[in-house]
């Protein structure tokens, strides 16, 4: 089956807003002495981080030194968290943390810095598992009913020929 | 003044229910008695901090008559310092307790839940119910007294409770119910419909398109008989 189509806003997104470089120098602040090492550290973070989402799901993709590419279909997850504080709020950011069945203690995918957090989680939650009713718009299942109703229509036709 | 606050803080309005299935959804409140029960929590906690401050005054007070009259005094202002910061934490952490309580929902929906909670921090949590492994019932002892009991709802995926404590990972807690065992049975009645939920994998179940292919079955072979009649 081919992947359904994605809205066009979302397929667009690639890089986080600015409004996440302004956040994290507060995060930064935040950690006083350790300040200009988190800040050079966010810094590269956010100028590396880079979205993709397609179809079947989502590559995600930050780092310099240390690479991190994560990959992961919306089939598969498992809970959507939508996170953000007063400060945040302000910004206009929030954090969407994406849980699958894999066992780590964190998220396995935080997104952050998106234009749109509310619109792009009920966009997750429509494409997760069980966020539909499967037997009624499987396409198979339709084609099969349509299939028996013709069958049961040619017996009737046959029957009444004997009669 | 309280609408004020909020606007300023802009915490999002009540939310909305996960789409789809409008007619099925029911939202869940925590109990009246959760708020006296965070109360207790505040005040406990308050009279421990407090305790502490009391514990360091009147330890340092012996070294402080050794001291130089200077360091009496810059002593006297950390304390001082400390004092009005203990007191208007505790003034927020109040107001805090009461909005907590008003500001948090449990929406469930016939396929899925989500959770809203949080005042200066903020969450909400979305799940569908073929994700859900488990379902707890906990109550504490100051809990049982007060009638209140978490419900807690796992999804697949273990590791420890996250960066969030409680609040993340994989669970989904009702904090605070009077009705914990209603909502526990609607809920399982939910999840009687899920039989396939969680990672377990419904082979054995037949699913729609089986269904559907065997009465194309039974079908053609009523029409061969039917042929067979003539």
């Amino acid at each position: 089956m081919t992947p359904e189509p994605i809205p066009s806003a979302i397929a667009a997104i690639e890089r986080p807003r600015e409004a996440l470089m302004q956040w994290y120098f507060c995060k930064a602040l935040a950690t006083t002495v350790a300040f200009p090492v988190t800040l050079l550290l966010l810094y590269f973070r956010y100028h590396t981080m880079r979205y993709r989402f397609d179809g079947e799901g989502i590559h995600m993709s930050w780092g310099i030194l240390v690479r991190h590419e994560v990959m992961l279909n919306y089939s598969r997850i498992q809970d959507i968290h939508l996170h953000s504080n007063v400060f945040k709020r302000w910004l206009g950011l929030a954090r969407i943390e994406i849980q699958t069945a894999a066992g780590s203690s964190g998220s396995e995918m935080t997104l952050e810095g998106l234009e749109d957090p509310e619109g792009m989680r009920n966009f997750l939650y429509s494409r997760m598992r069980g966020a539909h009713d499967k037997t009624s718009s499987d396409p198979l299942t339709g084609v099969l009913t349509e299939i028996a109703t013709e069958l049961r229509a040619i017996r009737t036709a046959v029957e009444q020929r004997r009669a | 003044m309280r609408e004020r606050i909020l606007q300023l803080m802009l915490v999002p309005p009540e939310p909305h229910p996960p789409e789809g299935s409008a007619d099925s959804v029911r939202i869940f409140r925590a109990g009246r008695n959760y708020y006296r029960f965070r109360l207790l929590l505040w005040l406990l906690g308050n009279i421990a901090a407090a305790a502490g401050f009391a514990a360091g005054h009147f330890a340092t007070r012996r070294f402080l008559a050794q001291s130089p009259s200077w360091a009496v005094w810059v002593w006297a202002g950390a304390e001082l310092t400390a004092v009005a910061v203990f007191v208007v934490a505790a003034l927020f952490t109040f107001l805090e307790q009461r909005w907590n309580y008003e500001l948090r929902w449990y929406i469930v929906t016939d396929r899925s839940l989500r959770i809203r909670g949080g005042i200066w921090s903020t969450h909400e949590l979305t799940t569908t119910f073929a994700n859900i492994q488990e379902i707890r019932v906990s109550s504490g002892p100051l809990q049982k007294l007060l009638g209140l009991a978490d419900v807690e709802v796992h999804s697949a995926g273990g590791g420890s409770s996250g960066p969030h404590g409680s609040q993340g990972g994989h669970v989904a807690r009702f904090e605070g119910l009077d009705n914990a065992n209603e909502i526990r049975d609607y809920l399982v009645d939910s999840l009687r419909r899920y039989r396939d939920s969680g990672l377990g994998e419904a082979d054995k179940e037949k699913t729609g398109p089986v269904v559907a292919a065997e009465v194309v079955l039974d079908e053609v072979r009523q029409l061969r008989a039917a042929l067979a009649r003539g």
